[in-house]
């Protein structure tokens, strides 16, 4: 294996600038771009007719759509973890990883807002929310957090680029002129002196100062959504870190998943070694037994009291309903990945991208159980209510939209991967001249 | 082969059981007829009015009969004497107040009968119903003498110009509560004696009142057949004095946006401050790196 670092600068600018959709590329944009439209034809049909196209009810208020938001701000949360805790703690291999995950953030953070208006069903309502919100409800600290988060990883993101974009600027000729104006407009004020490396560097290390608490809350308040409220399986102290270490987890898949499409797409394979998916292989096995010693704790202990109360809610999970589901999510997202990546050749790229998909994958699932479960058991009993009620399986609306925003978020990404390079090429670089003295 | 009296018994039981059990079927089974009734009120300070009450048997219970067409007649059913005109709701009732324009009718007479009649509609026969009453006025008072409290009432029918209390008079002594009136002393009813008056000692010590501690004493005559219903209140500083809660307006964790509690408040803007301070700090940081390329450009600095 090939180390960068004995690459020239020359060579590191070639490789890690972004290129032209090849055959695939513009299929898989393609693609990507007709389930997001057939998503948008289907939220149409939403915002024509009411949420009456959807399967939702008196009982089951929340479903995919919030069990989509939760996933979303779960996986935003790998900015800060990569990006802001792998700085201050001066990680050394985690350049190649930073910008993904920034654009990961960004992009799922961007539909996590989105989806909420989607699930509001009446859009021009959110205005409404800021002239008649109530600082007491967690929806409200929730929309206030959310729009912080996008904020700071916006600004982290643009901050970081700056450097890339003088190099994109300069290698005009190569890149041709489909985005010359956008790189101008966006950094050519950006000359590189010290002066400016200075303040930019200052800034990053604020960012990421302030973007570990911002994302810790975002998700903590999202985790407060459920728990402020008295339902069986939300009614939980656990909440918080269950919710945080969840999606460090899923964000740490997200990563590894990004990781190794990029590098077989983009050919990045002395970039993104295979030392980065063992570190980032030891990580997430680490993140996948943290997780899940927060399930045992959220799951053992009620099912261990086995209150009246909770009583249905729970055996739908572990025999009911839902445990093909519930056994699904635990094994597959957390219990297999842990039996791969423990051992080192579980560690290489290819069984780490299949644990990263398995992470992905089981998380998606996880926040569906965690939504629609609880709400087909209220405390209360139901009382004259039509048996569809008892049951939720969403419409083909809401897995329009569902696949809509996915493959929105996804879209993000190929056109930001398009536009600028996806491993920081002057960190790479960088870093080059910073180990050549040793 | 002859029956014992337990054999007789046990035939006379099922026979019997037998015969009502199909008068209760057949009692089931007949078509409801709808049915129609009028009352009369005097609400305490407000105008009389009439009630009419439309209802059909279904089964062993009554339903009402909602959106029937009903015309009120005062005394006589021609055009001159209708009240007014009204639709049964969805409780199978309706009422109409005496119009104004029925003021002098009503002052001359002693004995009132009001008519009410809906023609035929759609499946549904004509109805009609009719009740008479003579005019009365119901009076209250209370008394406070040695440490006992006492409430009267008295019910005074209209003869010629003079108001006479009526004897024998059964009626409700109570006291206002939130969801309907408790009575005064342990009976339910009161019956006016020779003079035409009902009395009742009041006996419910410590009631909770308004914040003066006034409680609302009610009188009230109710189905009578020839005076209909009266109802009559008077305040009282009987009951014991209650401020209102008024926490409903204090800021707390489920009130209204605008009385958010302070810590809340505080805690809410100084981390949104503190965070959006370091926002704008940084927005300032890039516009001042911009401001440097600038710079650079003009060869300002190095």
């Amino acid at each position: 294996m090939e180390n960068p670092q004995k690459f020239s600068p020359e060579k590191i600018t070639s490789d890690l600038l972004p290129q032209p959709f090849g055959r695939r590329g513009k299929l898989w944009t393609a693609a990507l771009l007709l389930v997001a439209l057939i998503g948008a034809f289907a939220y149409i049909q939403q915002l024509r007719k009411g949420l009456v196209v959807t399967n939702m009810g008196d009982y089951v208020s929340w479903g995919i759509y919030i069990s989509n938001f939760v996933f979303f701000v779960a996986i935003s949360l790998v900015g800060s973890l990569i990006t802001a805790i792998f700085r201050l703690a001066d990680v050394p291999w985690r350049t190649p990883l930073t910008r993904i995950s920034e654009i990961i953030a960004v992009s799922a953070i961007t539909f996590a807002a989105l989806i909420i208006i989607v699930d509001m069903g009446r859009p021009e309502r959110m205005l409404y929310l800021f002239l008649h919100g109530r600082l007491q409800s967690p929806i409200m600290w929730d929309v206030i957090v959310i729009s912080t988060y996008f904020c700071t990883s916006l600004l982290l993101l643009y901050i970081t680029l700056l450097p890339d974009i003088k190099i994109m600027i300069a290698a005009r000729e190569k890149l041709g002129t489909p985005f010359a104006k956008f790189y101008r407009w966006l950094g050519s004020f950006w000359k590189g002196t010290e002066a400016q490396e200075k303040i930019r560097n200052r800034s990053i290390t604020l960012i990421c100062i302030t973007i570990i608490p911002v994302a810790f809350c975002i998700h903590t308040v999202t985790s407060w959504l459920f728990a402020t409220t008295y339902r069986p399986g939300w009614d939980s102290t656990n909440f918080g870190a269950y919710f945080v270490s969840g999606a460090f987890l899923v964000g740490a898949g997200g990563v590894v998943v990004a990781m190794y499409v990029f590098r077989r797409v983009y050919k990045l394979e002395h970039y993104i070694t295979e030392r980065h998916f063992d570190k980032m292989g030891k990580i997430l096995v680490m993140l996948a037994l943290l997780y899940l010693y927060f399930n045992v704790n959220e799951y053992l202990v009620p099912a261990f009291k086995m209150k009246k109360d909770e009583e249905a809610h729970l055996r739908g999970l572990f025999t009911g309903e839902f445990a093909p589901l519930f056994w699904f999510a635990i094994l597959v997202g957390m219990i297999i990945p842990i039996f791969i990546l423990v051992f080192p050749k579980g560690r290489k790229p290819n069984a780490m991208f299949a644990a990263g998909v398995m992470v992905v994958v089981g998380a998606w699932f996880k926040r569906y159980l965690i939504v629609t479960p609880t709400l087909l058991h209220p405390f209360l009993p139901k009382f004259d209510a039509p048996a569809r009620y008892s049951h939720y399986f969403p419409s083909w609306e809401e897995w329009a939209i569902t696949a809509g925003s996915l493959a929105g978020v996804l879209l993000i990404i190929t056109f930001f991967a398009r536009v600028f390079p996806i491993i920081s090429i002057y960190k790479t670089i960088t870093d080059h001249d910073t180990e050549l003295p040793s | 082969m002859t029956l014992n009296y337990h054999h007789k018994l046990c035939f006379l039981v099922s026979f019997f059981s037998v015969i009502a059990i199909n008068c209760v079927i057949a009692q089931d089974s007949a078509a409801p007829v709808t049915t129609m009734s009028v009352r009369y009120f005097l609400p305490v300070n407000k105008v009389p009015y009439v009630e009419v009450n439309t209802k059909k048997k279904v089964g062993r219970k009554f339903e009402p009969v909602m959106s029937i067409p009903v015309s009120i007649y005062l005394n006589e059913a021609t055009p001159a004497n209708l009240l007014g005109k009204v639709i049964t709701g969805a409780n199978g009732l309706a009422k109409v107040a005496i119009p104004a324009t029925f003021k002098s009718t009503w002052d001359s007479l002693g004995e009132i009968k009001f008519i009410a009649e809906s023609d035929s509609i759609s499946g549904q026969p004509a109805l009609s119903g009719d009740v008479t009453i003579k005019k009365a006025i119901l009076v209250i008072d209370s008394a406070s003498a040695d440490g006992v409290r006492a409430v009267t009432a008295q019910l005074k029918e209209k003869k010629g110009n003079e108001w006479v209390a009526v004897k024998d008079i059964e009626m409700k002594l109570g006291v206002k509560r939130m969801l309907g009136n408790l009575t005064v002393g342990e009976a339910e009813t009161y019956t006016a004696d020779s003079t035409g008056i009902a009395s009742a000692e009041f006996k419910r010590d410590s009631l909770a009142g308004d914040k003066n501690g006034n409680l609302v004493l009610v009188a009230q005559v109710e189905d009578n057949d020839t005076y209909g219903n009266l109802i009559v209140e008077k305040a009282v500083p009987w009951g014991k004095s209650v401020q209102p809660d008024t926490h409903f307006w204090h800021r707390s964790l489920w009130s209204t946006g605008n009385r958010v509690p302070v810590w809340l408040l505080l805690l809410a803007v100084s981390i949104i401050a503190g965070v959006w301070g370091m926002i704008i700090y940084l927005v300032r940081q890039v516009i001042k790196i911009k401001k440097m390329g600038k710079e650079f450009d003009r060869g300002l600095t190095t």
